[in-house]
């Protein structure tokens, strides 16, 4: 509970306030409040309350309903859209989807971020330049990215003319598929994500004492056994402060699959995100879409509560 | 303890009650009736015009154009991307202010009219006044049919849209000597001889649903010609023969190398257009809305776009080849490509309105649509100035080009998207990436169409 400022001691608590008579009881009355810290977070809590709870309830009320978003009438249905979701093919595909995507980015962003952050602390020449470059990919609009992905990852495009002048007997084919397409977009987001993770690293590395590195050194650790023994986990709130934004993340990944493959072919690229979308603007199932927001709601408040949990279990 | 719980509870009833009062309500404002009659349409109206297309210079022209006659009623055009066009418009038109004048469009396409027609003003009493009691005569006839919602005119149609046919470029055909394809095996034939000279033959965009549909449509109308339609109209099963031979089809293009190499990766728009148009791929499935591509200026507009510097070729319509070998061609599916609608809670509902009627039933806005060469004119007694309208290569284009839109306007009854529900457009969409990526069979695929409600 947050704390108010601190109040001298005998302005606080009834007892001492019961002997101040009646002015003396609304003053403590008052003043418990002040005391309790009501009086202070009430802005933040109705900016809260507005935007995000009143938000949710909203989304709740509206996922028992069966809404275009502009019919004037809106028909309750109680349970049913949750009945349907379970029932949904594309619904498990887009979560099967979201786990994958999740497990392969989580561990192959983090692992190239960690290495460069620790290549980077090294005496590297231009570091500035490996940085800026790492880094880039982050600050690029997925929106303007996606047509160029587009071409890039089609058999017109600059990675097929590569295979050839190299003849190498590939196809680049690979967004049109469905068994490769998933793949594809992960790359795309290592590619871009990597930079938040090797800067988040980095960051983490430069706060370890270099003593503690040159004991261990002294000690007859090589490189390589001290990154994966004493740096690591060094580094271990960073990890899960990515795995806790990994896992939000790829809950709520929309723009790089719904501009580049638009959840396709056949859903193979669905996420939640974008069959939210899906549902709720191009085929206006306004409930349906609502019962979805909900357990995404729901999946990201758990996977935040795990990942912290897992994280305090491990000490 | 129990006076801060008190006080909490205090704060979220009073919260909740503003909240409440703030929230939009799903009912519009002012039912139509009600708005139509309580217009002003007095001068100095200002509105706003919501649409995707045909986008910007064209639609200041057609309000340049209007403003001759209505100098007073200033409009200002508010475009959004075709995609972006349902996500903007929709709590837009909840919030009641802002949106006095938008467009819809038939069925299940973005911007539909079974969705918005319930914000817009019912038109009929208006466009009866314009254009007399026989006005369902003088105009195209899905202009009224696809418009009407629960017995009210819900938008008046601008311009029509054909589909089913491919453009092709007339110059590449001619310099590789190649022979404009009439049947399955012609077709693979002239694919195969582009690209021995590194042209790609075919380009579709399959990633982009909308366009399958075109080619699935146009498949089904070569085997059995208007079965698709009844399908749509609950009138014949998706499980028929038919329709299972037509995803046979569909999937022979993309295994015999018709379809080109990943096609399911990549946008109809931008990047089939852009190779078609950059003359990167000799043949495309597009619809009337490329006529305007005959116009050398908006021709190299688009190249432009197409980031290609060439000088414009000439494209000609051709038919969808028969490839399942029936002898049924030349059939094109149409929709109203757009119409404008006046919203119900409209700054000016009489202004609007005039702006309707003069766009989509007056010979001035009409003449402006039909010579832009983007869309078939609503009103039948305008039709494009050929005197006036010059295309790329008159010799080659204008015979086949004023063929086409002349057969395109006698084909019977066969909408586009205006019969597809939207569950019915995702579930389509759904099966034909499904089958083409030989996830789905053909039978399997039938019967997924046929469980949508």
């Amino acid at each position: 509970m947050a704390r108010g400022p601190h109040l001298p001691s005998r302005m606080c608590g009834m007892e001492e306030g019961a002997a101040y008579g009646r002015s003396g009881d609304y003053m403590n009355k008052k003043l418990a409040i002040r005391n309790n810290g009501m009086v202070w977070i009430i802005p933040a809590f109705l900016f809260l309350l507005i935007i995000i709870y009143y938000s949710i309830i909203y989304t709740f009320n509206l996922s028992t309903m069966d809404w275009d978003g502009l019919s004037p009438t809106m028909k309750k249905v109680g349970l049913d859209n949750y009945s349907k979701m379970f029932a949904d093919k594309v619904f498990w595909k887009a979560i099967k989807n979201t786990v994958v995507y999740f497990a392969i980015t989580f561990v192959v962003q983090n692992l190239l971020g960690f290495v460069f952050a620790a290549i980077l602390h090294s005496e590297v020449k231009l570091p500035t330049v490996h940085k800026c470059i790492i880094f880039i990919p982050t600050i690029l609009a997925p929106a303007t990215m996606a047509p160029v992905f587009r071409l890039m990852f089609s058999p017109q495009g600059m990675l097929q003319h590569f295979m050839d002048f190299a003849h190498i007997p590939i196809t680049v084919d690979w967004l049109s598929r469905p068994q490769t397409a998933l793949y594809v977009l992960m790359a795309i987001v290592v590619w871009e994500f990597t930079g938040m993770s090797f800067i988040l690293y980095y960051a983490a590395m430069s706060q370890i004492d270099k003593e503690m590195l040159e004991a261990a050194q002294i000690d007859g650790a090589g490189n390589i056994r001290t990154l994966i023994t004493m740096v690591f986990p060094l580094c271990k709130g960073t990890t899960v402060s990515l795995a806790m934004l990994g896992v939000i993340g790829a809950l709520k990944t929309f723009d790089i699959p719904y501009l580049i493959t638009t959840g396709g072919p056949d859903h193979a690229t669905e996420f939640l995100g974008t069959y939210i979308y899906r549902q709720g603007i191009r085929q206006s199932h306004l409930g349906y879409a609502a019962a979805l927001s909900v357990m995404l709601l729901v999946m990201a408040v758990v996977g935040a509560f795990l990942t912290n949990k897992a994280n305090k279990e491990g000490g | 303890m129990k006076r801060h719980i008190s006080l909490l509870l205090a704060l979220l009833t009073a919260a909740s009650m503003i909240l409440s009062a703030c929230a939009g309500s799903a009912a519009p404002a002012v039912p139509a009736g009600e708005a139509a009659a309580s217009s002003e349409g007095g001068s100095g109206a200002e509105l706003v015009w919501w649409g995707w297309t045909p986008g910007s210079p064209l639609n200041e022209q057609y309000i340049a154009e209007f403003n001759k006659e209505f100098p007073d009623t200033k409009i200002t055009w508010k475009q959004t991307t075709v995609d972006d066009y349902d996500a903007a418009i929709k709590p837009a038109l909840a919030n009641g202010e802002g949106v006095d004048i938008f467009e819809v469009s038939a069925g299940s396409a973005n911007g539909g009219v079974g969705i918005f027609g319930g914000q817009a003003v019912n038109m009929e009493d208006a466009l009866k006044g314009y254009l007399g009691d026989d006005y369902a005569d003088k105009l195209n006839e899905a202009s009224i049919a696809s418009m009407t919602v629960d017995g009210e005119l819900k938008a008046l149609g601008v311009g029509t849209v054909y589909a089913g046919n491919l453009w092709i470029n007339q110059d590449l055909f001619d310099k590789y000597n190649v022979k404009v394809p009439t049947n399955f095996d012609e077709w693979k034939a002239a694919c195969d001889t582009f690209k021995e000279n590194g042209i790609i033959g075919f380009v579709q965009g399959a990633g982009q649903g909308a366009f399958n549909m075109d080619t699935y449509h146009a498949i089904c109308d070569n085997i059995q010609p208007g079965l698709f339609t009844k399908a749509t109209r609950g009138e014949a099963e998706w499980t028929d023969p038919v329709f299972v031979q037509a995803l046979d089809l569909w999937k022979k293009l993309f295994d015999e190398g018709i379809m080109q190499d990943g096609a399911l990766g990549i946008q109809q728009y931008p990047e089939a257009n852009n190779m078609f148009l950059s003359g990167q791929a000799a043949m495309v499935m597009m619809g009337s809305w490329y006529t305007m591509n005959c116009l050398p200026d908006t021709m190299r507009a688009n190249m432009e776009a197409a980031s290609s510097t060439d000088e414009p070729f000439a494209m000609v319509p051709i038919n969808f080849p028969d490839i399942a070998g029936t002898g049924n061609t030349g059939y094109v599916f149409c929709d109203i490509d757009y119409a404008t609608a006046v919203s119900t809670n409209a700054s000016d509902v009489k202004a609007a309105t005039d702006f309707a009627l003069w766009l989509g039933a007056s010979e001035a806005g009409q003449q402006m649509i039909a010579d832009s060469l983007n869309l078939v004119p609503v009103l039948k007694s305008v039709s494009p100035n050929w005197d006036k309208v010059v295309l790329t290569n008159p010799e080659k284009q204008n015979k086949p080009v004023q063929e086409y839109l002349t057969n395109a306007m006698a084909n019977p009854d066969n909408p586009r998207f205006g019969g597809i529900s939207a569950d019915l457009n995702q579930a389509m969409m759904d099966v034909l990436a499904g089958v083409a990526s030989g996830t789905l069979s053909s039978a399997d695929g039938a019967a997924r169409l046929a469980e949508v409600e």
